[in-house]
């Protein structure tokens, strides 16, 4: 049973060490974090701004870089992923170089168009290798804001077209009067 | 008064005097009413960024300018000449180009008259946002050259075939065609296909435009290329209403 035990001891042992060494191979570390000077409790309409940071940490440079965000919503029973369509006019960089020990510092702006909870990620990968890696998520809560004013539009729906019919019986009724004296 | 002058007053009281006239405007302004009060009525729509809004109000006020437009385009010659007074009108005394400046000069005031009536449904969605000073200032310097664009077309077309209703069918089918981006959503323009018909279609230009400049805030120097998109659409389709202007179909 020891023997086993043992057996067992070592497989696990060289697993975990492939694993570190896998990881540790890895050439670019990637981070993300919010900028400081993002809103504590962020609402719909507001602005924020992430930073991602990539390293190459390899011997060989990193060529035809490409890192692009990614938004998920996770709204219980509304998980989905997010089109940035109007959320930012920066999704993505492209076709960088990073030599050995050289980093990439980015900025992702990002306007919050709706209400809801959500998880911002980075991801990158390059020209050579078959990976993709992702940076560390950060989650954040948009609150919601009605920001149609019924108040404002309803006079505006009602008004004009009523201001145009008034310039419509206007006319007809000046066009009337000029028939009848002639 | 000059001529064009006389054309283009006499175009432009249609608009504001004339039941037809004010029957349109009522129209467009009950649209407009429509689309405010399903936006405020609706829990989900008026969730809707402010932006967002004047943006898509922006291009429904866009794609009806140019529908009037292609309605002018096509009755200044092929409805003259239906109504028996374009041979007259021809005949009189005046410069060649004084016609189709004349009738330019009237779609251009019933843009003006439309734009008008459209700031207060702007101002009234999006006036706690931002960017409607902007929304207004783009939609005057791309929607113009667009919906002038389809006017002339539609007057080409018009004198080249001498009938209201072919002049009408084909600039609206070309105007539905062109006016798609309202409806087909960003990911499926975002296509090979998608994308090579934006970079060649005069009203996606300006859609765009409406998108960059009032949610994304992007300043005028990122709008150069889209401007020129829509200047040249508007050039190309004069040269064609002036070439065909020149020689309208009278049979």
């Amino acid at each position: 049973m020891k023997k086993w035990k043992d057996i067992l001891f070592v497989m696990a042992t060289i697993f975990l060490l492939a694993a570190v060494s896998a990881a540790a191979e890895a050439p670019l570390m990637l981070d993300l974090h919010p900028d400081h000077a993002n809103p504590s409790a962020p609402v719909m309409g507001d602005h924020l701004r992430f930073w991602s940071t990539i390293i190459n940490t390899g011997a060989d440079p990193i060529e035809g870089l490409v890192a692009w965000i990614s938004l998920v919503e996770i709204d219980p029973g509304n998980e989905q992923p997010v089109d940035l369509e109007d959320w930012s006019a920066h999704k993505a960089v492209t076709g960088a170089t990073l030599e050995p020990g050289q980093s990439l510092r980015t900025g992702w702006p990002m306007r919050l168009i709706k209400g809801g909870d959500y998880r911002v990620v980075v991801s990158v990968t390059d020209r050579g290798s078959h990976t993709v890696f992702t940076s560390p998520t950060i989650q954040f809560h948009v609150r919601q804001k009605p920001v149609l004013q019924s108040g404002r539009v309803l006079p505006v729906a009602a008004g004009v077209p009523l201001l145009i019919i008034g310039l419509m019986v206007f006319n007809k009724t000046r066009q009337h009067r000029k028939k009848a004296q002639l | 008064m000059k001529p064009h002058w006389t054309i283009a007053y006499k175009e432009s009281a249609q608009m504001l005097r004339s039941q037809r006239g004010l029957l349109w405007l009522l129209a467009f302004s009950g649209l407009l009413s429509a689309f405010s009060l399903l936006l405020v009525s609706n829990a989900e729509l008026s969730l809707l960024d402010n932006a967002q809004v004047v943006y898509m109000m922006s291009g429904t006020v866009l794609a009806a300018g140019a529908l009037l437009a292609a309605i002018l385009g096509s009755d200044a010659y092929a409805g003259e000449k239906e109504r028996g007074t374009l041979v007259p009108l021809l005949c009189a005394p005046i410069d060649a180009g004084a016609l189709p400046a004349g009738k330019a000069l009237g779609m251009l005031t019933a843009w003006g008259v439309m734009f008008a009536v459209a700031t207060p449904y702007l101002w009234a969605v999006g006036a706690s946002g931002q960017n409607l000073g902007a929304a207004l200032f783009y939609l005057a310097l791309f929607g113009t050259p667009v919906v002038l664009g389809f006017g002339y077309l539609a007057m080409a077309v018009s004198a080249r075939t001498g009938s209201v209703l072919a002049s009408l069918l084909s600039t609206i089918a070309l105007l539905m065609l062109a006016a798609s981006p309202l409806l087909i959503g960003p990911g499926l323009r975002g296509t090979v296909i998608g994308r090579a018909l934006d970079a060649v279609n005069p009203f996606a230009g300006a859609l765009n435009t409406f998108d960059s400049v009032i949610i994304d805030s992007e300043p005028l120097s990122a709008q150069f290329a889209r401007l020129l998109l829509v200047v040249a659409w508007l050039v190309l389709c004069l040269l064609a209403a002036r070439r065909r202007a020149a020689n309208p179909n009278f049979q």
